[in-house]
């Protein structure tokens, strides 16, 4: 089966987020992986960040899993201070040649203990924290970094420029790992594909006077802000004034440093993520200081993604940030003390002063000059901005076969998009490369799992600081000593980051020392973190499942920090509970099932037929309903791309590809009935055409069942002719319909049902639609003249060149957020569009020939049955809401059922391939690995308790339980209950509603239950005067 | 409602010097009353009507209410609705004078004098956009503009605002042209130069100045008049022969020093070239053709227009735009060029000690920025090397180079009758001198140098010397010992 001519390894380069889920993807997919990384360690920009939005989680704490996932992955060799120098070859076959610079330190020795560090005399500016703060010529890039390994700066280090001084470092390494002759090494590695996550770094404002940045000390970037905020940061989280310390009452943003300028810097493009990360940082910052003033200048609020205006609005009404539409053009000082005048004009138009404390620039995002040249040497397009050239039909695919990208470097993007894009290129690599999938792969057996069942528990616990996250609000070190009285606990440690690799290793290490055989890490939550320290577990050689994790930072350290004293108290409580809980932890297994491999995909859009062909092309059986006759979807209304590619003949080749591939079978005018099974095993009746039943079964869902338009209520639409939707337009502008060719004067109306009171969202690829059918209306005939009444223009990312395209054609662009939206009413012939000017506060009155208005998209309304069918949950927008929105974007809680597209929420064509590919990604990762292991916390029946009852039945949401009759010995007839493993998610309902003891959740027995209760009421120190 | 207030309030609330809020009190621009404990009573429309003047947004309000809210005006207030249609526009053709504007805001923050006249460059670009060319050719605010360019420097799409200006100016009838610029191009057209000096006046006075410059320090010196063959042509701006000869010798003393081979023509001797003011491109071309004769006749190979910034950017902006060709013939030097081409060569020596004080260099707007967009090369380097030459104590304003902010009296603004709104955009440039702490200010511009020296130091009570920086070269020259005969022709 292996094809000779292929190589089943792939070359990612690049170790940010979206490099490694790339690499992650693969690797689960049956694919070696180099993971190619130019500094001392992986993570990319996420780890120097405080917090991500929407959603305002810990940026390091949801990405440590992924770093420390990537670390002991048996199938991704990272490789760090490497650099690809060329690539050569064809698709299925490349050279790589790689050279690995000298870290100077020998990795198999380091023990990362540091003492290096706090002997070396050289201090220098910490790129990492955007240099403010100092790190060492020896050092560790983060204190979670992976590989955890400490690296020599040869540019600073004394005794590498001069051999005959220092050495210090050398002198003090316990296992003697410092190595000043280690040397440049080159590796030449063979791969079948290559995915370049190259990333990106922000604008230098340094390179222009006028922001002030470098000369005046209390103008900082805000990556400076982020370090500054963050709490493993240099100043623990806490922010002063830069220039004398203290506190800061006044800050401003300033958007678009660096963006959306071609006088101090050609960056034409939008950065795309600045204007969230503005919000996120004020709001962070009116947080821990309410009183602290805040305001953004801005151009446009660029915040068209999921849940984005509803933090926008969040931060206005409910932080108070001030938001002022007005750019600032440069920084002077106020006096001598630090202080700074920022001068501008007000939306009257009158001039305003306004002295701060703090300037913060929003700096945008570019790829790197070195990147820049790598894609020149590997010989990939680019394009006029510096970022790849990439099609948005194949959003993924350099212009060389066999080359994909992804994240910051296919365009400025956040990071859900970075992470989708991530896992489509992984998709797009298996579907090349299916024919040697697990050729190179190695896999790794656990150690022999010990049966501690009979023996005495003897518990470790681990207390996390999660940097200051804990240990700033709970006294950690007393903590520790009271853990270490707890019954039964032999061992006690605590740990900066407990999640991070090195710590994993020590706790194996720990677990066999001190032959722990329970553990209990007092952290953060088990949502996120459980499924790693089960692996560590795993890898100890202990059954995965004696763990208790206690929270002691979500629902402690977060929610009690202006109380220190109270919180340790409850520390120690939840610690104590924790403790007898895991005292009766007993050994599971998992369940372990075959896979179906094959994928149900539900909606025949651009993003199911994305996503069935390329999981045919990956090898597995695709089963495709639409609900209507024909494939196409909501693209079908489209004809052309952003950047000018045509929509009709692409979707006509790719419906042709869907149905001639013999593996995809699209089923027409059906639905889903009901679905059955689980993960790996569903099976789901629908119902076709001619009204017939079928069951499908299948080990994946893909869920793409798109978005319907809205039909407008306002501007007169339906009551004059001369008003029409913006896709009906587009069939009139493709007809050359008389009301077009014979139109002079165009005006389109933006926004209309978005962003107001009932659906307070942005529909996101309406400003692009509109502004191009302006350009094209506009290039037709010149004289036209075209009026776009706009509330903010959203063209983000290289969108913006279409925008500054329209405005050099002379398109009119009219502001209507300030004074209010048009009115539109019948004039003669033709139309009459009143509206305010937003620069000079005057009414405007446009004789129009046609109104165009850019409607909302809207949820599709088979959602609702869909999520209740597969049990997934919808946002009060109605569509899907993914399992996190930051790092599981086409995921749901419930296992193997994923989503793409416009069900999703509004987007462009490119995002929705992306999405699509991403989605098969991960049912492809599900269904290469044949088999699935369940998890064993199910509920269990009590055969001597249970009578049979059936109350129980009612409630199970899974149905997983049934009636059974039988006869005693004595033949009496007798009632009691079955479970069945696979359907029950262990939820405990049962458990809770029945009344005779008749079911335990395993793992959360009553007996286990009762004495965690009875432990959080023992009385301990007692705190009752302070309570 | 009556607005109470000191004039110390005011002054920072407009950002002038109280003095300036006492004229404007003084001469009825502002009506207000002395009423107890020092303050002045204003009734609030007066406040308003002062307020709208200067773009400021009042600090108080009838209603208080609708403070920071944009309400659309009620009713009677609400003003014509400009009815957008298809029109040619006569102002434009390139899309990088408005359309490709992204109504940021950058420009109209920049501009010292945004919101007079509740206009701004941001609004002037907008109407140019929307074809409004009656109401801005109408309006005074592209005249109160200087053209300082500081607009663009900061415009991320580089809109060109000063060139719209410039054609905005030209569109308005002549004899609606501020008479005073108007009166210079006629006159320099008719007479030769702005101020209509005849001909034998000048000569005697320019012949008188020498000698009393070769008795005095410069033995053997007689003012070069029409000589052929001289290297250097140097042209002469009207105002000096007219109000204070004697700043011409600055530059004679640092010839005679330098050896230089030079001459002034007896005809058509102005440099200075207010077209570009008024935006008539064919006087400025007439006025320009003139020298480019001047050159010619004389056979000189070298141009040195001393008097203005805005001298050598019209003369040089013409000869780009017009006479190409003569570029390739003679050498057009900017003051700066020259004066350093004689420190490098040694051609003179400067003697440092002779200038203790603090010095600041003003960047004039022509030679800075608008040398820097339009030719490639703005001369702020220059200015600092030759100023710390004569200077050892020395201070950057801030901010300065491109970004710095005009006197206030570019553009034509000195001889234009908006003198308050002169003054009020001066009030940017008094702050940077007196938060600089310098005592002297070095400028290379004649314009800014009346504006800072006569004006602003008067309005804004500023304690500091107003010096050329030629001025600063001659008064820091180590005199050579050159015997008659000695001086160099061709």
């Amino acid at each position: 089966m292996a094809d000779q001519s292929m190589n089943g390894s792939v070359l990612v380069v690049g170790g940010g987020i979206s490099g490694m889920q790339a690499a992650l993807d693969l690797a689960d997919s049956g694919f070696f992986v180099y993971l190619v990384e130019k500094s001392g360690a992986i993570g990319g920009s996420m780890p120097q960040f405080n917090k991500v939005f929407p959603t305002n989680d810990c940026s390091m704490c949801i990405i440590a899993p992924k770093l420390v996932e990537c670390g002991r992955h048996p199938n991704i060799r990272i490789m760090t201070l490497s650099t690809v120098q060329d690539v050569t070859g064809t698709a299925g076959n490349f050279t790589v040649r790689v050279i690995e610079h000298p870290r100077y330190v020998d990795m198999d020795k380091c023990i990362a203990c540091g003492q290096c560090t706090s002997v070396c005399p050289k201090s220098v500016d910490d790129s990492f924290n955007s240099n403010i703060a100092k790190r060492k010529a020896i050092y560790i890039k983060y204190p979670q970094a992976v590989p955890l390994k400490y690296q020599i700066d040869p540019t600073s280090c004394l005794h590498l420029k001069n051999p005959t001084k220092c050495g210090a470092c050398a002198e003090i390494c316990p296992p003697g790992a410092i190595d000043f002759n280690d040397r440049e090494r080159e590796h030449i590695i063979q791969v079948g594909s290559v995915v370049m996550a190259l990333g990106f770094q922000t604008f230098d404002p340094a390179k222009s006077k006028i922001w002030g940045y470098g000369v005046y000390p209390n103008v900082i970037t805000s990556l400076q802000f982020e370090r500054y905020l963050s709490p493993d940061g240099p100043t623990d989280g806490q922010l002063s004034r830069p220039s004398d310390k203290k506190p800061v009452k006044k800050v401003a943003f300033l958007q678009c440093i660096g963006s959306r300028d071609k006088n101090r810097c050609n960056n034409e493009y939008c950065s795309t993520v600045c204007c969230m990360y503005a919000i996120k940082e004020a709001m962070t910052i009116k947080e821990s200081n309410p009183d602290l003033e805040v305001t953004i200048f801005y151009m446009d609020m660029r915040t068209p993604g999921k849940e984005f205006d509803r933090y926008l609005e969040r931060a206005k009404n409910e932080y108070g940030v001030r938001f002022i539409r007005s750019r600032i053009h440069g920084v002077e000082p106020k006096g001598t003390k630090g202080d700074l005048r920022l001068h501008y004009i007000s939306g009257q138009g009158q001039q305003v002063e306004e002295v701060v404390d703090l300037v913060v620039l929003s700096v945008g995002l570019e790829t790197p000059e070195s990147m820049v040249r790598l894609a020149e040497r590997i010989g990939i397009h680019m394009t006029p901005d510096r970022f790849a050239s990439i099609s948005a039909f194949m959003p993924v695919h350099t212009s060389k076969k066999g080359v994909y990208t992804c994240g910051a470097f296919n365009g400025p993007r956040d990071i859900p998009q970075s992470v989708t894009g991530g896992s489509a290129a992984a998709a797009s690599v298996s579907a090349l490369l299916t024919s040697v999938r697990h050729t190179q792969t190695r896999s790794l057996l656990p150690p022999v799992e010990q049966d501690v069942g009979g023996e005495e528990p003897r518990i470790g616990v681990f207390v996390c600081h999660c940097g200051t996250n804990i240990a700033g609000v709970v006294d950690v070190e007393e903590l520790a000593e009271y853990a270490a009285t707890l019954p039964q606990v032999v061992h006690v440690a605590r740990n900066l980051f407990t999640c991070a690799q090195d710590t994993q290793d020590r706790i194996v290490q720990e677990i066999r020392d001190k032959r722990l055989n329970r553990i209990v890490v007092a952290a953060c939550t088990p949502r996120t973190h459980e499924p790693l320290f089960r692996k560590t577990l795993k890898s100890a050689g202990i059954n995965e499942y004696l763990i208790e994790m206690a929270n002691i930072r979500n629902q402690n350290s977060w929610v009690h920090n202006q109380e220190p004293e109270v919180a340790t108290q409850k520390a120690k409580d939840l610690v104590r509970m924790a403790v007898v809980k895991v005292q009766t932890q007993v050994a599971r297994k998992a369940i372990r099932l075959p896979i179906a491999p094959s994928v149900l995909i539900i909606g025949g859009g651009v993003a199911g037929m994305t996503a069935a062909l390329n999981l045919a092309e990956q090898g597995f059986q695709v089963h495709l309903i639409e609900k209507t006759t024909q494939l196409g979807g909501n693209a079908l209304h489209l004809f052309q791309t952003w950047n000018g590619e045509h929509v009709p003949r692409y979707i006509s080749e790719l419906k042709e590809n869907v149905q001639q591939h013999p593996l995809i079978e699209v089923a027409y005018t059906s639905t889903v009935l009901s679905v059955d099974g689980h993960v790996g095993n569903f099976s789901s009746t629908i119902r076709t055409g001619s009204s017939r039943k079928r069951v499908i079964n299948h080990g994946a869902v893909i869920i793409t069942t798109g978005a319907k338009r809205y039909i407008p209520e306002e501007f007169e639409y339906g009551k004059i002719p001369k008003v029409v939707a913006s896709i009906e337009f587009d069939k009139l502008h493709m007809h050359n319909e008389t009301r077009v060719a014979n139109g002079k004067s165009f005006v389109f109306i933006q926004c209309v049902g978005s962003r107001n009171e009932e659906r307070p969202y942005c529909s996101k690829s309406c400003c692009t639609h509109s502004i191009q059918s302006a350009i094209k209306l506009k290039k037709e005939a010149p004289s036209r003249q075209i009026y776009i009444l706009y509330r903010e223009i959203r063209t983000y990312g290289q969108r913006e060149r279409i925008y500054n395209q329209a405005r050099e054609l002379g398109i009119v662009f009219i502001n209507y957020e300030m004074h209010g939206p048009p009115k539109v009413k019948k004039d003669g012939k033709g139309v009459l569009v009143e509206v305010w000017d937003h620069v000079l506060h005057r009414p405007l009155e446009i004789k129009a020939d046609v109104v165009i208005l850019a409607a909302a998209t809207l949820a599709s309304p088979d959602a609702m049955n869909l999520g209740n069918l597969f049990k997934i949950p919808l946002n009060s927008d109605g569509f899907f809401q993914e399992a996190h929105v930051k790092l599981r974007p086409v995921e749901f809680n419930v296992d193997g059922v994923f989503v793409a597209g416009l069900a999703h929420y509004p987007k462009p064509l490119e995002e929705s391939i992306s999405q699509a590919l991403a989605a098969a990604a991960k049912a492809g990762r599900l269904l290469a690995r044949k088999e699935i292991s369940l998890e064993p916390n199910t509920a269990l029946v009590d055969p001597v308790n249970c009578d049979g009852c059936a109350l129980c039945i009612e409630v199970c949401p899974y149905q997983a339980i049934t009636l059974v009759e039988y006869e005693d010995e004595e033949g009496t007839p007798l009632k009691t209950v079955n479970i069945d493993p696979v359907l029950c998610k262990g939820c405990g309902i049962c458990q809770g509603t029945c009344p005779k003891r008749g079911v335990d959740v395993a793992g959360f027995t009553y007996a286990q239950l009762e004495a965690q209760i009875d432990a959080a009421l023992e009385e301990e120190a007692p705190l009752e005067e302070q309570l | 409602m009556i607005y109470e207030a000191k004039v110390n309030d005011l002054a920072s609330e407009f950002g002038v010097h109280r003095n300036t809020i006492r004229n404007w009190i003084n001469s009825g621009v502002l009506p207000a009353q002395e009423g107890p404990g020092r303050r002045y009573l204003i009734q609030y429309e007066d406040y308003k009507r002062l307020c709208d003047k200067y773009g400021r947004e009042p600090r108080i309000s009838p209603d208080p209410g609708a403070a920071g809210e944009i309400a659309q005006p009620v009713n009677e207030n609400v003003p014509k609705a400009v009815r957008l249609e298809s029109k040619k526009n006569p102002f434009y053709s390139a899309p990088n004078l408005a359309d490709i504007c992204l109504t940021c805001g950058s420009c109209a923050g920049a501009c010292p004098i945004s919101g007079v006249d509740d206009l701004d460059p941001r609004k002037i670009i907008r109407m140019a956009f929307f074809g409004m060319e009656e109401e801005l050719i109408e309006s005074d605010w592209p005249w109160k503009c200087t053209m300082c360019g500081k607009c663009e420097v900061v415009c991320p799409m580089n809109v060109e605002i000063v060139q719209l200006i410039r054609r905005i100016r030209g569109q308005r009838d002549r004899d609606k042209v501020p008479v005073a610029i108007q009166k210079g191009v006629i006159t320099c057209l008719e007479k030769g130069n702005n101020l209509g000096i005849p001909k034998d006046d000048f000569l005697a006075l320019i012949k008188e100045l020498g000698q009393e410059l070769a008795e005095d320090c410069c033995p053997g010196f007689a003012t070069p008049i029409d000589v052929r063959g001289a290297r250097l042509l140097v042209t002469v701006n009207s105002k000096q022969p007219f109000a204070e000869p004697e700043s011409l010798t600055w530059w004679w003393k640092i010839f005679y020093a330098a050896g230089e081979s030079w001459t002034i023509s007896s005809e058509y001797w102005e440099g200075v070239n207010w077209a570009l003011h008024s935006g008539d491109y064919s006087a400025m071309r007439t006025i320009v053709k003139r020298i480019i004769d001047n050159i010619e006749r004389l056979n000189c190979k070298a141009l040195l227009l001393p008097e203005c910034g805005h001298a050598y950017y019209a003369t040089r902006y013409a000869l780009e735009r017009w006479f190409p060709e003569s570029l390739q013939q003679f050498k057009i030097y900017t003051v700066f060029d020259l004066l350093l081409e004689y420190v490098n060569q040694r051609r003179i020596t400067l003697d440092p000690s002779k200038n203790t004080k603090l010095v600041t260099f003003h960047d004039s707007c022509n030679y800075g920025r608008k040398s820097l967009k339009t030719f490639g090369h703005g001369y702020f380097d220059e200015a600092r090397t030759l100023t710390r030459a004569c200077c050892p104590s020395y201070v950057d304003l801030v901010p300065d180079r491109e970004e710095n902010y005009c006197c206030g009296a570019g553009g034509g603004a000195w001889a234009s009758p908006f003198g308050a709104e002169r003054v009020f955009h001066g009030r940017m440039k008094a702050r940077q001198i007196s938060t600089s702490g310098a005592k002297v200010v070095v400028t290379a511009c004649q314009n800014c140098r009346d504006q800072l020296q006569v004006s602003l130091k008067r309005e804004f009570n500023l304690n500091v010397d107003v010096c050329f920086l030629w001025e600063l070269v001659a008064k820091s020259l180590v005199m050579p010992k050159r015997i008659v005969g000695e001086v160099q022709h061709g």
